[in-house]
């Protein structure tokens, strides 16, 4: 149903009807595999680089000028990247690993590229607001480069990381829109195969109800977690 | 009695902008096994950077410091963490860890030495009855006041029966009467542990209250040491004497409590 046809009601009203979501539910699922493998690769391999960087940055505990530079450089250049030319770039290494450039799998690989080098910077940002007088403690007591990290800097920064998560999280949901009209699948190709070139106004409303039912969904439940830990701390 | 702790021309410089400043210029101290031994001076005199020099926080330009047989200076990475966890030091911002419970904070160094868990728990409830908080075991920091942290922190730097304990103005965070009172526990701690204590400070009624040696620092350099007595009594240098109006000053206007004759 179009908006150029019908009634707003109406069309606002046949968003919720069964033939709408008959289509959208199988876009849904494609998405939310998407999301949530793009986002288990993004919190594992973000939270290692964030580390990595901070370790070996001018002021960590472990300072290598030369692969630092090395590494900020290339980090920086990914995120410079577009997500859009970013998910055509990454085609021909999904066809490499996967034998093909189409599909949700292959738009992982575009997701996780675009967004590991985004969320290792913002637990790196996490770990230099950690008290400096916090880690020197730590030094003066006698603690190894790996206790500081593991034992002291993970822990302080955590409630950080989990909101960046939640950034970064909302980053790939938005990006899986993205990448549906690149051949992935999923509620963006819905979106721009109805709703765009076949003016199915319904079908439109429906796909961004359900992004901003999962958007709210992530930020409500990363802002409670990271308060449920201040609250223990009795840091909030 | 040759010194338990002897620091000989140290030199420490900071690089900012391309311009150097020498922050401490050839400093020579003796400190004795058991003493309390203020430093006093004013803001950046070099007194923070001078205790951080001890336990290499900051690594000294030139110059040797020896504590008991150990010569500090010359310890390689490894042997100088090894080191550190018998010199206990305590901050003004406490820099208890936030994720822990005081329980943990307090256990931490033990852990680092992998302490069986019995013994850990042992030594950390004895710690928590000498500062006073075994009601506050398992609560967190974050619900402490600034006395009871400072409590907690000398009890984290006690863990694992340092000979030392470096202080860096430990009070100064403090309002009077947590100050007394965290004071007083430095000053058991000396006499019951034997520890021997390295306080900077810049608050003159926390070095008289407890401190038995003083130096003063100003700009880089000692300009006098000797028995805390005689430098209140007949002070030589121009911060010791400037030091020593204030504090009259501040006497006369009761702003400070504590009042024994000097």
């Amino acid at each position: 149903m179009s908006f150029l046809k019908y009634p707003f009601w109406e069309v606002i009203k046949h968003a919720f009807s069964r033939e709408v979501w008959e289509t959208l539910l199988p876009a849904v699922w494609d998405t939310l595999y998407m999301v949530v493998f793009s986002a288990l690769i993004t919190l594992v391999l973000g939270v290692l680089l964030g580390i990595g960087l901070s370790v070996i940055s001018k002021d960590g505990v472990r300072p290598i000028p030369v692969l630092n530079e090395t590494a900020s450089t290339i980090v920086n250049c990914l995120r410079s990247l577009p997500q859009m030319i970013m998910i055509i770039v990454t085609l021909p290494l999904a066809r490499m690993l996967l034998g093909q450039s189409y599909g949700v799998n292959a738009c992982i690989i575009a997701l996780a590229a675009s967004c590991i080098p985004m969320y290792a910077r913002m637990v790196q940002g996490a770990f230099i607001e950690i008290p400096k007088g916090k880690i020197e403690a730590a030094k003066a007591m006698g603690s190894s480069s790996a206790a500081i990290v593991f034992r002291i800097m993970l822990p302080e920064a955590l409630p950080a990381i989990i909101r960046a998560f939640t950034v970064a999280l909302i980053g790939i949901i938005s990006m899986t829109a993205l990448a549906g009209s690149f051949g992935a699948g999923g509620i963006g190709d819905i979106a721009v195969r109805y709703g765009f070139n076949r003016f199915y106004h319904d079908m439109l409303i429906a796909s961004v109800l359900v992004l901003i039912v999962m958007v709210e969904i992530v930020q409500i439940l990363g802002d409670l977690i990271s308060d449920l830990i201040l609250r223990k701390r009795h840091l909030l | 009695m040759s010194a338990y702790i002897k620091i000989e021309g140290l030199r420490k410089s900071f690089k900012n902008k391309g311009e150097r400043t020498e922050v401490l210029k050839g400093i020579d101290i003796s400190i004795d096994k058991g003493d309390i031994f203020g430093i006093v001076g004013f803001s950046g005199a070099g007194k923070s950077t001078l205790v951080r020099c001890i336990n290499r926080l900051e690594e000294p330009d030139s110059g040797k410091i020896r504590i008991g047989d150990t010569e500090i200076t010359a310890l390689n990475k490894k042997a100088l963490n090894i080191r550190r966890r018998k010199i206990g030091m305590i901050f003004q911002q406490f820099n208890l860890f936030d994720s822990m419970t005081v329980f943990e904070n307090i256990a931490y160094p033990l852990t680092l030495i992998k302490t069986p868990k019995r013994e850990t728990e042992e030594k950390v409830d004895k710690l928590l009855e000498l500062v006073g908080l075994s009601d506050k075991k398992n609560a967190y920091p974050g619900s402490l006041s600034g006395g009871q942290k400072q409590r907690v922190g000398i009890a984290r730097a006690l863990a694992n029966d340092p000979d030392v304990l470096l202080s860096d103005e430990a009070t100064s965070a403090l309002d009077p009467v947590s100050t007394l009172a965290i004071l007083d526990l430095l000053e058991q701690i000396n006499d019951e542990l034997g520890v021997t204590i390295i306080m900077i400070t810049h608050e003159l009624e926390a070095a008289k209250r407890i401190c038995n040696k003083v130096a003063v620092l100003e700009n880089g350099v000692i300009t006098e040491s000797g028995r805390t007595r005689d430098i209140f009594l007949d002070p030589k240098s121009k911060t010791g004497r400037i030091f020593l109006e204030v504090y009259k000053e501040f006497r006369q206007d009761n702003t400070f409590t504590g009042g024994e004759g000097i």
